[in-house]
């Protein structure tokens, strides 16, 4: 029993942590900027490009391994300060206040663009960069052998999960994100620079994605179409839980990977589809997800 | 006046004129070929290689003269764009008279699309890498050709081969990509595997979508499941992911491993020592044929100084498809008083043809498929080279391994003796 039900703990866990990540960034811009963000899927892809690419120019110039950790959050950072901005402020901004259709169309043509920019700056060719996986080596589970790095991305995930919620509730400028998600005229009203407050909101969200992509690259790599796999997985995992809850995410990535999980052990030709049979059922119960409701709007 | 004759003559020359690409006539310009590959994504580890092999060959035999006389001029199709636009590109291809013959596909799934439409298009096709036993399982193509073998000598051969280094094996893991090949491969394996030991059992058997990308969940699952073997015929980026993901958990030291396309991917990744791989043919640039031969030893090295690494066998089944085409040009203006051939010609000249190539022989049968050997090893270390070769080799004869015309192949494994591992060459045998 103890070597059956570990394993599928661990590799459940491990497996949510990553798409906890995508789509809890995806959760904060709808919640926020009440945008459902169809190209948040490249983000995940440009934060792995990102880190591949740092964390091969570290270890090409011979600087200390350790220092390819540290190259993951930078890299997802970079990404975040860099291309959260010029899109809130261009794209993003623009589609404020259209219908869902419009929302939908222009940010899955953003999609479009940045898969071809990825192709254009980082070429067809598949990138691997595995030193922090190295550098952690195994661990024997339940007679099972992980890598120290899978039990790693599961802390830091939900240390990651308390930190957004501490974010949110403890901090000034989470308080005001709190306040726009509640009410957003009135926010203006109280003089809360909401367009501020927007573009932190989606940078952020752009920084979750990047760093769930970054924190792959160890050990998957990264290749063309990387996006629009997770970006795909990561609408299922937020209308699971309840677009616009972070809680939700977090919840819902541990269903849909726990569903992977025990359909890879138990019944393989169900693994593609086990998340998607997982979202129907929820959504067939409730319709608005698990922590999702047709009025309320709390972060 | 314009009389009846007058429109029949013109009419019968308009004809010959629209038709001029089925008929012999003069030697062109060049000689327009479609080449078809995966050279974007996760597979494009697998197939860059065969499309830098097409370069190179057009290269070397535009070098000495061309083909008649005629130099080659390619069109490079990527095949990462799926099916449909695969498609597309190539009647957009074969609708030009200027290209006269396809080596098109790696992906089974994308000759078993082509295949009907070169039928209908009439052109030439040689499937250099595509390997689904199901093409001319229910339909003739008399214009696609697929002169480097099939699915069912390819995965028999591993099954003989693992029967005869590990007898006592009892119980198996498959993990194989979630697409025919994948499907196809697990079932000749399998049922293969039982025919020469029956008592042999499947503990699990993994499919995960082709460019999973991590394969964590099921190295776990493998683990669990303690087989003696695991059998893998992943590919491209995705093979070298799991063999990335699955060293360090130390899958290949508490079961065997055989990774049928293993050797396309040891330039790329570190393959422990002692895994079982082979080359889906007889295509390893380094083995004892094809080290005895000036010509392959030439490419190997112009490729080396070319792309900075060894052909790989993508790249030696793509070469030996050029010097298919080449020998089936010859072939026909031999045949035709040394006219340039049609289409047709040339088709012609490819059924039941046998072509020595760069590793081997290449034999095609009366229903275009084709025989050739299967050499299969086990990763090992060699002095003078960078990364592991292939040792306790093997060569078996295709044509014991491939089979008749017309039976259905999976009935025919599970016909095959138990005994047939000990009657074939033993590994160590090919030196």
């Amino acid at each position: 029993m103890f070597e059956t039900i570990v394993p599928l703990l661990i590799d459940g866990l491990a497996n949510a942590a990553l798409i906890f990540l995508v789509a809890v960034g995806l959760t904060l811009v709808f919640s926020v900027l009440r945008v459902l963000n169809v190209a948040h899927g490249s983000f995940y892809s440009i934060g792995a490009y990102a880190a591949a690419s740092l964390g091969l120019w570290v270890v090409g110039a011979g600087l200390p391994g350790w220092l390819t950790f540290a190259s993951l959050p930078l890299s997802a950072a970079l990404v975040a300060v860099i291309v959260g901005p010029l899109i809130e402020r261009t794209l993003i901004r623009w589609a404020y206040g259209k219908s869902e259709a419009v929302q939908i169309l222009v940010t899955f043509g953003l999609f479009l663009i940045l898969e071809d920019l990825q192709r254009i700056v980082f070429g067809v060719d598949s990138f691997y960069e595995d030193t922090p996986v190295q550098l952690l080596g195994s661990i024997e589970i339940g007679g099972v052998v992980y890598l120290t790095y899978q039990l790693v991305l599961i802390l830091l995930a939900a240390a990651l999960l308390v930190g957004l919620k501490l974010f949110i509730g403890h901090t000034r400028i989470g308080k005001l994100i709190a306040a726009v998600v509640a009410d957003r005229e009135i926010s203006q009203a109280m003089g809360i620079n909401t367009n501020r407050v927007f573009m932190i909101a989606f940078s952020l969200g752009v920084f979750l994605a990047a760093l769930g992509g970054a924190l792959t690259v160890p050990q998957a790599g990264v290749s063309p179409g990387l996006g629009a796999d997770t970006m795909v997985l990561a609408f299922a995992v937020a209308a699971i839980g309840g677009l616009g809850k972070i809680e939700g995410a977090a919840v819902a990535a541990v269903i849909v990977a726990l569903a992977r999980v025990l359909a890879i052990y138990f019944a393989p030709e169900l693994d593609a589809v086990a998340p998607y049979l997982v979202m129907l059922l929820v959504l067939l119960v409730r319709p608005y997800g698990l922590f999702g409701s047709a009025t309320t709007r709390k972060i | 006046m314009i009389s009846y004759r007058n429109i029949l003559c013109s009419a019968v020359a308009a004809a010959a004129l629209l038709a001029g690409p089925a008929l012999a006539e003069d030697k062109p310009a060049a000689l327009g070929v479609g080449v078809f590959s995966f050279t974007s994504g996760g597979t494009a580890a697998y197939g860059k290689p065969g499309r830098d092999a097409a370069e190179l060959m057009i290269e070397r035999i535009n070098a000495k003269g061309g083909i008649g006389g005629v130099p080659l001029s390619a069109t490079y199709v990527d095949e990462g764009q799926g099916t449909e636009g695969v498609i597309a590109e190539y009647r957009k291809l074969a609708g030009d008279a200027a290209t006269e013959v396809m080596i098109a596909a790696l992906s089974s799934g994308n000759c078993m699309a082509l295949a009907p439409v070169s039928d209908q298009m009439k052109v030439p096709t040689v499937g250099w890498n595509c390997d689904t036993h199901q093409l001319y399982l229910k339909d003739a193509h008399p214009y696609f050709f697929r002169p480097n073998g099939n699915t069912v000598p390819e995965f028999v051969a591993y099954a003989a081969y693992l029967i005869a280094v590990k007898p006592d094996v009892k119980r198996i893991a498959i993990i194989n990509p979630d697409y025919a090949f994948g499907h196809d491969a697990a079932k000749i394996f399998t049922t293969a595997i039982k025919a020469f030991k029956p008592d042999v059992e499947v503990v699990a058997e993994l499919f995960p979508k082709l460019g999973a990308g991590t394969y964590q969940t099921e190295i776990s699952r493998l683990t669990a499941a303690r087989p003696d073997v695991i059998f893998s015929n992943l590919w491209g980026g995705d093979l070298e992911n799991f063999v990335r993901q699955a060293s360090p958990r130390g899958l290949f030291r508490s079961s065997q491993a055989v990774l049928a396309l293993g050797e396309s991917s040891m330039q790329n990744v570190q393959i422990p020592e002692g895994v079982i791989v082979g080359v889906l043919g007889d295509g390893w640039w380094m083995s004892p044929d094809a080290a005895a031969n000036p010509e392959t030893r030439e490419f190997a090295e112009a490729y080396k100084a070319k792309y900075g690494k060894w052909p790989v066998f993508p790249a030696m089944k793509m070469a030996n498809s050029f010097l298919y085409v080449q020998a089936a040009y010859d072939k026909a203006m031999a045949g035709n008083g040394g006219k340039w051939p049609s289409r047709d010609e040339v088709a012609a000249a490819m059924k039941g043809s046998e072509v020595k190539t760069l590793t081997g022989t290449m034999q095609t049968r009366a229903d275009n498929d084709g025989v050739v050997d299967q050499i299969i090893g086990v990763t090992a270390k060699a002095d003078g080279h960078d990364g592991p070769v292939i040792g306790d080799m093997v060569r078996y004869k295709g044509a014991d391994l491939m089979p008749p015309a017309g039976e259905d192949p999976i009935a025919w494994i599970g016909t095959l003796s138990a005994d047939l591992p000990t009657k074939l060459p033993q590994p160590g045998s090919y030196k």
